[in-house]
């Protein structure tokens, strides 16, 4: 399916601004901070799926 | 040829917010090559923020009917009903408002974690108070979700005759919201492994019919330390697709004449470096080639698999003794350290002599759900 070029390069920065969110400004949207987290530790992040049962 | 009558089999990624899926998936998508996409929609319940770009991402499919919804935490089994499941239906209720869904999906299972809404799902007895419960939670999600629903099959078995009666339990869950499977093959592929059964036989376990969706994925081997030459198949997700995962999905497309969508599935967390994402996306394209293959073969008008709605009671159907005995393996798993304590435990528990025949649970299973158990508590 063809996505638009603008979505797709809208893709490219948000991807490029997350993997690199060490210059990024305190309180920047970061899509892997979910609230609740802050103080669950090494909690594995909730869309790495253990659904399939032998994960 | 696909028309609007009878719509061809379609490749799709599992993409979740996540900068290493959508880092390797970004060619595939720029190539026009992702049919469509599948989203845990769950996870993101608890987001403080998603980015205006994913949301894009996720209406350009919605706005096709080629977005697939699949939750994780719903937790279909557990014995009692939550206030955690109600607010999962309502944000369920909500999101597919803002969202056309091609359908929803769900895991067969119940999770051992805490409020059972964590951890890992593992598998529960099938017995007629288990399938009271799973039909009424898959009415409540047909409900919520306005789309045809389904059930992924797991992985995960403590016997033989469990793996060989899942599929007519799965049956049995679905047939009243006219609800449709999903047929995870690398989840066979550990049941083929973990249990010396023959495909043919596995396969004739499962109402093929029922066949909507594919997945296929990676995994581990892990090492039994009670059977050291033993190694168990797990469903990581973390690792390329095997070879043999790839000849059963050649074998088994032909075989579900209502099949719509075949899904690659792997962690981002295992697509960190070049190599690997490279190796995705060689994934991706062996299995649109073998999808494209099967497409040119003639086939029938596929089922819709459209909803029904059963009537449903104002109050969830719930089991205090189901309850008691998820509580009371979840809290050995999760805190048994060793093998023999948790066969200890368990034998002392109201697991014992009960339909959930802990007497013929295969020791080197227990010993992978301690596992995994662990791994998610």
């Amino acid at each position: 399916m063809k996505l638009s070029k603008a979505l797709l390069s809208a893709i490219l920065v948000g991807v490029t601004v997350q993997a690199t969110t060490s210059c990024g400004k305190k309180g920047d949207p970061k899509p892997k901070e979910l609230a609740g987290q802050a103080n669950q530790g090494e909690k594995k992040e909730p869309y790495n799926c253990p659904a399939c049962g032998l994960g | 040829m696909d028309t609007p009558e009878t719509p061809a089999v379609l490749a799709a990624l599992a993409c979740n917010l996540d900068a290493d899926i959508l880092s390797a998936a970004l060619p595939l998508l720029e190539a026009g090559q992702v049919d469509a996409l599948e989203w845990s929609f769950d996870a993101l319940y608890w987001a403080s923020e998603v980015p205006a770009w994913f949301t894009e991402l996720l209406h350009a499919y919605s706005s096709e009917q080629r977005l697939l919804g699949h939750g994780v935490y719903f937790s279909l089994l557990s014995g009692r009903w939550t206030s955690e499941q109600q607010q999962w239906l309502c944000q369920l209720r909500e999101l597919a408002q803002r969202y056309s869904f091609a359908h929803v999906t769900e895991h067969f299972g119940a999770f051992t974690g805490q409020n059972f809404h964590a951890g890992a799902p593992l598998s529960v007895p099938y017995s007629p108070v288990a399938l009271r419960i799973g039909q009424d939670r898959l009415a409540r999600l047909a409900e919520a979700a306005r789309c045809p629903v389904g059930l992924e099959n797991l992985a995960f078995a403590y016997s033989l005759d469990e793996v060989k009666r899942q599929g007519d339990f799965l049956s049995a869950l679905l047939a009243p919201v006219n609800g449709f499977l999903i047929l995870d093959l690398h989840n066979l592929y550990c049941q083929l492994h973990n249990f010396s059964i023959d495909y043919e036989e596995l396969l004739g376990c499962y109402e093929l019919d029922r066949v909507r969706e594919i997945h296929i994925s990676g995994g581990s081997w892990e090492n039994s330390q009670l059977l050291p030459t033993r190694r168990i198949r797990r469903d990581t997700h973390d690792e390329a697709v095997p070879t043999e995962v790839f000849e059963l999905l050649a074998r088994t497309l032909p075989r579900c004449p209502n099949l719509k969508y075949v899904v690659l599935e792997q962690l981002g967390t295992s697509l960190k470096t070049e190599a690997s994402q490279v190796q995705f996306r060689r994934d991706f394209a062996q299995m649109a080639a073998l999808v494209q293959q099967h497409n040119h073969a003639p086939r029938s008008v596929p089922s819709a698999f459209l909803p029904r709605w059963p009537a449903l009671p104002a109050l969830a159907v719930q089991d205090d003794l189901l309850h008691e005995q998820q509580r009371q393996l979840s809290h050995i798993l999760e805190t048994a350290t060793s093998l023999p304590e948790a066969q200890q435990r368990l034998r002392a528990s109201v697991l014992a002599h009960s339909a959930w025949q802990i007497e013929h649970w295969e020791p080197y299973m227990l010993e992978t759900a301690l596992s995994i158990a662990q791994k998610w508590k």
